[in-house]
């Protein structure tokens, strides 16, 4: 399968301006999110998560390395054609109303007429919005912003979706609404990367996870697989005998126990970060 | 596996051209929000104010009220046309980028160089609407004009001989020729390729700078220094910063043939073909510079 973002030693330094250096935002990149799996971005503030976002959108130059959608590199026009984009907070012209909002971008991606009708009804009805369409902008929440955002993401059903903290400033309401929208698109067979705060919501959603600190990726994989505690052990057993279950009970008993589950326990994403965050801070502290 | 192949020569197909479609959804859109700048509508009516302000000065001037309509129109539409060039475009990529609404338009398969053709364009669609909106009421003051001369003299000859009657016919005639000049359209013009020309300046200006009174200002003085050019010519001609300056900065004294006009000179098509051919050839080289500047922008 096409991985659908690809990165190769992808670094970007930020000049800082004169006798001010540089600022290393992101370090030797190397990401594969695949076709068809949401990827959630990790990190701290000034992790270099949006800065990988704005490197895989060409809005900004990397100081080295390469990035590719779907095999195309991104300093091409054509590696957005297949792309939807949700900035942080995203912003727009407060002067349109939703359904002009969402027409501007359906015709900024060359959608005839009749069907960019019928799309802008369609996503105005999948994001919630059709009460709202007639309305302008600015009599919009931040959650139904953040809901218009989603879909003039969608407007040329792109098959990847960049997320930039979608749920940021949302209520938990809207929030479930976005991470509900996010596992149909994922039903729907599109690739969504993201980049959160929300570890929760993170874990609900995504099927692989990477955590960004100081512009390095410290740990990435699959999250079921992470969040799993290696040091405990759960045995799960099919068709175990009576007997052999009565003597398992048993010597559980004896310790002056009791069984109340079996299953694999969990950590929680969250822990998880942070504890990442610690060892490699730590590890910098003993380089430093 | 065919349908592997099939799926990937596709996707090396699709190939993202050069779009004026694109251009004019970006230009549209860039005028629906300068129109709705205060300071824009701010410019636009102090030159209506100013234009119909001359017809009422032009009262105390004597014998030559249609000249001073002329001269005093003519006047305002040619710095508030260009106070809308400057301000107007100087604000055209700062506001993308400060309120973002940028990211979501270069996200989309839209090449920079559409984006900032559309912007200019815009701008450039608000500059015509500022002017055409100032001719209109130009316009309107000289008709009002005209017909009250008309008047004026129609009672004056009311019962005399036909001899009279001729010589009114005559005067009226003269009156229709001197309102509607074909100078005036050579002025407007060469006004409109000026704010042409000075838009483009500022937009060069806008692509490395966000302070919005840096993107006014430099544009502004690009335009002083270029309007004294000619001027500084006799002293400094062979001067090295001159020669300097006359290869970085537009010659804009050459778009000021309204005093030409107002002496009752007549201008020569010819000469007004060279005024907006320099003016959009400049324009051009200016428009392609921001592109390179812009196209690496950092955003």
């Amino acid at each position: 399968m096409m991985d659908a973002i690809r990165t190769e030693q992808l670094t970007k330094k930020y000049d800082l301006g004169w006798r001010k250096g540089k600022l290393l935002a992101l370090e030797k990149l190397n990401l594969r999110v695949r076709e068809g799996e949401v990827y959630g971005l990790l990190g701290p503030n000034g992790s270099g998560k949006s800065t990988t976002l704005k490197l895989v959108l060409d809005l900004v130059v990397p100081t080295e390395g390469s990035a590719w959608i779907f095999d195309v590199p991104c300093s091409q026009v054509e590696s957005r054609l297949h792309v939807g984009f949700l900035p942080e907070n995203p912003y727009f012209y407060r002067y349109l109303t939703g359904t002009e909002t969402l027409d501007f971008y359906g015709r900024l991606c060359g959608i005839k007429s009749a069907p960019r009708k019928k799309r802008i009804d369609e996503l105005l009805d999948l994001v919630g919005l059709g009460h709202a369409r007639d309305r302008r902008l600015s009599g919009y929440s931040k959650g139904m912003l953040q809901r218009i955002g989603l879909a003039q993401a969608l407007i040329h059903d792109p098959k990847l979706l960049l997320l930039d903290e979608p749920t940021a400033g949302v209520d938990p309401i809207g929030s479930k609404d976005i991470r509900d929208l996010i596992v149909r698109l994922r039903a729907m067979g599109k690739t969504v990367l993201l980049s959160s705060h929300l570890l929760a919501q993170v874990q609900d959603v995504c099927d692989r996870i990477g955590v960004l600190n100081r512009g390095q990726m410290i740990l990435e994989g699959d999250v079921r697989a992470l969040i799993s505690d290696q040091r405990r052990l759960t045995i799960t057993v099919q068709d175990l005998p009576e007997a052999a279950r009565a003597r398992v009970e048993e010597a559980v008993r004896a310790a002056g126990a009791s069984i109340l589950a079996v299953g694999h326990p969990q950590t929680t994403l969250e822990a998880l970060f942070l504890d990442a965050l610690r060892k490699d801070e730590r590890g910098a502290g003993e380089h430093d | 596996m065919t349908e592997t192949i099939t799926a990937e020569s596709s996707r090396r197909r699709e190939r993202v051209g050069f779009s004026l479609q694109r251009v004019s959804v970006v230009a549209a859109n860039t005028l629906t929000e300068a129109v709705r700048q205060k300071v824009i509508i701010l410019f636009l009516l102090i030159g209506l104010v100013f234009i119909v302000l001359a017809v009422v000065l032009a009262q105390f001037t004597f014998g030559e009220q249609m000249k001073f309509i002329k001269d005093t129109s003519l006047g305002v539409i040619s710095v508030i046309t260009t106070l809308i060039a400057i301000v107007g475009t100087a604000q055209l990529l700062p506001s993308e980028v400060e309120n973002r609404t940028i990211y979501t338009i270069l996200a989309k398969p839209v090449r920079r160089f559409e984006f900032l053709l559309g912007k200019f364009c815009g701008g450039l669609l608000l500059v015509l609407l500022g002017m055409a909106l100032m001719c209109v009421l130009f316009a309107a003051v000289l008709w009002v004009k005209e017909q009250g001369m008309i008047r004026e003299l129609s009672q004056t000859y009311l019962g005399e001989s036909p001899a009279a009657h001729l010589e009114a016919q005559q005067q009226i005639q003269q009156v229709q020729t001197e309102v509607w000049d074909v100078e005036l359209v050579k002025a407007l013009v060469a006004v409109l390729t000026q704010a042409a020309l000075i838009a483009s300046v500022t937009l060069l200006v806008s692509t490395f700078s966000t302070s919005l009174v840096f993107n006014v200002v430099v544009p502004l003085m690009v335009f002083i220094v270029g309007m004294l050019r000619g001027g500084a010519a006799d002293m400094w001609g062979t001067h090295r910063l001159f020669m300097a300056v006359v290869a970085v900065i537009p010659d804009f004294g050459l778009f000021n043939i309204a005093d030409e006009i107002n002496l009752g000179k007549v201008v020569p098509w010819a000469h007004i073909g060279q005024i907006v051919a320099y003016g959009l050839g400049r324009t051009l080289v200016i428009v392609v510079a921001a592109h390179l500047l812009f196209a690496r922008r950092e955003i």
